[in-house]
């Protein structure tokens, strides 16, 4: 009994809310633009995926086309990564448009990772990415505050709210009637959403197993609960609103206050507080570092004379020409052990400054949902930060070991003699270029990605509790 | 009857709200764009000193060969900000605005970008042309979408209609009111970044300032044709806030993303892998061949001859300009695609107001993409201009000391932006004189 009335409230919501025509237009065109964002988001990444594999083919044939060479010619021949984008930036491009795309990987010099999508794009693109999250993250919000102000405000003017009153009903059942009608709605909207959401997945897994079936379950959950506390929190403003028109205003400033304002203003104070170094100065904390430690270029440096007079004892010889093996080859994988050593810890620390900057906008999550959803449908698209940096530290060990490769050949077939990499005497077979290992990208797994959203969906669960809570003591809210 | 429409304004809990919310936001955007500037400054500073320190060190490391000295040297040219940049960060965080770069191949050297978090770059600038661009809309919206409407609802209008001379007139002040409001906290907050910013009055600050006036005036004259429609307060409530949507968020996402698509850029992959190739394949090639080329590009340095036995830096560094000459049609294709992505935007941007005021913020505060673009052209020439320079004390090879390394300043890159103002607000002035009349024509009736 107690339930039939809640579904009876929640149909005629439903119903009456269809019965304007205006909002069925508006589900047209909403549907019709999420299906052109689908099928123009799905041809662009098409499209991008065959360029990059295109041009990563190029990069190696053109590496394994060198002649016998000198390793150390192929070391800083180097090689490129053009990065590989998730199946699912199409759904969501999260920090797509802005991380670099490609990155040049050669002997003893970290490059940076360059031509990100938004460099390449006039001022517009800051106004956003149009992806299918956007629609749902932004649009669809409004949609339902829209659709849900006056929902029971209304019957509070129209009086008609003291009649459901009379006849039995509690305010809680009008509350939760009105959530049921306006969620069936609003599933209107996402469901088509979804569908696109569970296509790409159905369609691009081709070699992930069932990483994209789990990666698509649980976002589908998540924008489900992001949706029933969104439809929850226009129904209880609604309900406490004095007239419609106050409803509506606040519903509106809260859309600009926690989906335009606190998101912007979140990572202004971060990197206001935590400041990076600018990269003049990363590369120049990395030089000190260096020359600290030691110049392997410098033939008296007191840090590799050292390693050279152990390495003689234990050959016992007494120049480094009576070695068995290449002594520049030799000093050159310490250096680039050393050098690595010391770059992958300033990085460590930048990684670490900028998710200080982050920080704020990561503890914000608790109060935001917004800011709750959006991360974790990054995170879960394989296009947040994490990932990003996840892939920069994997080229950073294909780069060490493509260095160190060639260091190897060097130490094992080039001879003390040789004087320099120029010419054609001391050269190593072309066909070690072939068996030098391929960069294979690996994206984080969904199990490291939800240990990283960890407080992400404790924040969404806290939001439905509150809520609930909220729902629970309503039968207090004014009636009239 | 002024200073009695004047009272009830700001009697409205709704003005003193928007007045609040637009001093917040209004100091920390101003505080964004400072910030933005003085990181700016002190990274161009820091920068300038560790060249002098850079310079020290590698003389010291590299004391007689003047071949390695020059392979390890790098020279320092800085795209200077300026306090405009302030107000209409744009694409300038996004893009290196400092190239060291040795005499090497540039082409791999003058790509590289900055170290920025990602995370802020998504979420983009709180800075004072967002805060035109995106509120202040907003703010016209909210004072004004129940001009007309609340006072209907009221009941008060009749009484207008009967009592005042011109009904019309009186509608008239009362808009006129809000918009002298809103035209001098929009003045207020010009003023405090000119204080803060530090930013003189010159003409490109006083384009800003009029085409951003003309764009508020651009929300009061679509304001004023909605409320001349004469529906209820919350149906212009909501085509207000719909026709907000469309403009300032959900066109210039959808233009956007279509030229992307429109022009996608390929070439900067392909140029990439070009310019590694065409230095190294040229290890394995012949050396008369290469320096041939090197002497075409720069018949003036023939008289070093071809030199053909063993490593010589003459050979080397004609290799690494082998780099960048090869590749030439490659990168000349990549700038021609941003340059074609700049004209579009800027075609379509005419017929949107907010399009149209955010690119010329960026155009006039030189933080657009094409300055950059500009500013890495220059590069190119700044690199040749060194290079040319100390390619004959290499192939002479002259002794580092001897030589006035010195004398490579860091130095600064000048833009020009013919900007015209009449050309840029042309079409916003047109709709907005469109709306008006409109606005006026379909009430002729009512008021005559």
């Amino acid at each position: 009994m107690k339930n039939d009335v809640v579904v009876l409230l929640g149909r005629q919501f439903f119903k009456k809310t269809f019965s304007k025509k205006s909002l069925l237009a508006l589900l047209l065109l909403f549907v019709a633009v999420l299906t052109y964002v689908t099928i123009n988001g799905w041809n662009a990444f098409e499209d991008r995926h065959e360029n990059i594999e295109h041009h990563q083919n190029e990069s190696r044939d053109s590496w394994e086309s060198n002649p016998d060479k000198h390793p150390h010619r192929m070391a800083h021949f180097g090689s490129f990564v053009f990065r590989t984008q998730h199946p699912l930036r199409i759904f969501d491009s999260g920090l797509e448009s802005y991380t670099g795309n490609s990155i040049f990987l050669e002997a003893h010099k970290q490059n940076t990772a360059n031509f990100s999508e938004a460099a390449l794009s006039t001022g517009l693109v800051r106004f956003g990415d149009l992806n299918i999250a956007l629609l749902l993250q932004l649009i669809l919000p409004l949609i339902i505050f829209f659709i849900g102000y006056a929902s029971i405000v209304s019957e509070k003017e129209n009086g008609t709210l003291k009649i459901i009153y009379l006849q039995g009903v509690s305010m809680r059942q009008i509350l939760l009637g009105k959530v049921l009608g306006l969620f069936m709605v609003s599933a209107l909207f996402f469901i088509p959403a979804l569908i696109a959401l569970w296509s790409i997945a159905y369609l691009e897994n081709h070699d992930m197993n069932s990483e994209l079936i789990m990666r698509s379950f649980l976002i589908t959950m998540s924008y489900v609960l992001f949706f029933i506390v969104l439809c929850f929190v226009t129904v209880i403003i609604s309900a406490k609103s004095e007239n419609s028109n106050k409803a509506l205003l606040s519903l509106l400033g809260g859309w600009l206050l926690f989906f335009i304002i606190i998101p912007k203003t979140a990572q202004v104070v971060g990197s206001y507080i935590h400041p990076n170094l600018s990269k003049i100065e990363f590369r120049e904390a990395i030089e000190i570092e260096v020359a600290k430690q030691g110049d392997s270029h410098n033939p008296d440096d007191p840090y590799f004379n050292k390693i050279r007079d152990s390495v003689l004892k234990t050959n016992n010889v007494t120049s480094v020409k009576e070695l068995p093996f290449n002594y520049s080859g030799f000093l050159m994988s310490k250096g680039e052990e050393q050098s690595a050593k010391i770059y992958a810890n300033q990085h460590n620390k930048l990684i670490e400054s900028y998710e200080k900057q982050n920080s704020i906008t990561n503890g914000l999550v608790l109060l935001n949902p917004y800011l709750a959803i959006k991360n974790l449908s990054m995170g879960l698209s394989g296009t947040d930060f994490y990932n990003y940096t996840n892939f920069l530290s994997q080229t950073e060990i294909y780069r060490y070991q493509q260095s160190q490769y060639m260091n190897t050949l060097q130490m094992k077939f080039i001879s003390n003699k040789a004087e320099g990499s120029e010419g054609k005497v001391h050269v190593v077979d072309k066909s070690y270029w072939k068996d030098a290992p391929k960069f294979d990208y690996k994206y984080v797994a969904v199990f490291e990605t939800m240990k990283h959203q960890l407080l992400t969906i404790l924040a969404l669960l806290v939001w439905l509790l509150l809520i609930l809570i909220m729902t629970y003591f309503s039968n207090r809210f004014k009636i009239i | 009857m002024y200073s009695l429409l004047i009272k009830h304004f700001f009697r409205l809990k709704t003005v003193w709200l928007v007045f609040g919310i637009l001093i917040i936001l209004g100091a920390f955007s101003i505080s964004t764009g400072k910030q933005f500037l003085s990181q700016k400054e002190e990274a161009i500073t820091k920068a300038i000193t560790q060249q002098q320190k850079h310079l020290k060190i590698q003389r010291q490391y590299h004391k007689d060969d003047i071949g390695l000295l020059s392979y390890y040297l790098k020279f320092l040219f800085i795209n200077p900000v300026q306090p405009l940049a302030g107000i209409s960060i744009g694409q300038s965080d996004l893009n290196s605005y400092m190239q060291s770069v040795s005499i090497l191949a540039l082409e791999g050297q003058k790509h590289n970008t900055d170290l920025v978090n990602p995370m802020r770059q998504q979420v983009g600038n709180l800075d004072v042309g967002f805060l035109i661009v995106f509120l202040f809309p907003l703010i016209v919206i909210t004072l004004n979408f129940n001009l007309l409407s609340d006072e209907e609802e009221k009941g008060t209008w009749k009484m207008i209609v009967i009592q005042s001379k011109s009904s019309f007139k009186f509608l008239l002040t009362k808009l006129s009111i809000r918009l002298v409001f809103v035209f001098a906290v929009l003045g207020l907050l010009f003023l405090t970044s000119k204080m803060i910013l530090g930013i003189p009055f010159t003409k490109d600050f006083f384009i800003i300032i009029a085409m951003s006036y003309l764009y508020v005036l651009f929300w009061f004259a679509l304001c004023f044709f909605v409320i001349l429609l004469r529906k209820s307060s919350s149906t212009n409530a909501i085509s207000l806030l719909a026709s907000w949507l469309l403009l300032v968020v959900f066109l210039p996402v959808t233009i956007s993303n279509y030229i992307t698509n429109v022009y996608p850029i390929d070439e900067a992959f392909t140029m990439e892998i070009k310019q590694r190739d065409a230095y190294h394949e040229k290890w394995d090639t012949d050396k008369k061949e290469t320096l041939e080329k090197f002497y075409e590009h720069y018949p003036h340095l023939k008289k070093y001859g071809f030199k053909t036995e063993g490593f010589s830096w003459l050979w080397y560094y004609a290799m690494q300009q082998m780099g960048d000459d090869d590749s030439k049609t490659e990168c000349e294709g990549l700038y021609n695609k941003i340059k074609k992505r700049e004209v579009l935007s800027k075609k379509i941007a005419q017929f949107f107001p907010p399009l149209q005021l955010q690119l010329s913020m960026n155009t006039i505060g030189k933080t657009s993409l094409s300055n950059h673009i500009d500013f890495l052209s220059a590069t190119t020439k700044f690199h040749e201009g060194v290079r040319l320079d100390i390619y004959p004390k290499i192939f002479e090879n002259h002794h580092p000391d001897v030589v006035d390394f010195e004398k490579y300043k860091p130095e600064f890159f000048k833009s020009e932006t013919n900007f015209s103002l009449i050309k840029n607000v042309f079409s916003m002035f047109v709709i907005s004189l469109i709306l008006i009349s409109f606005g006026v024509f379909i009430n002729v009736k009512h008021f005559c």
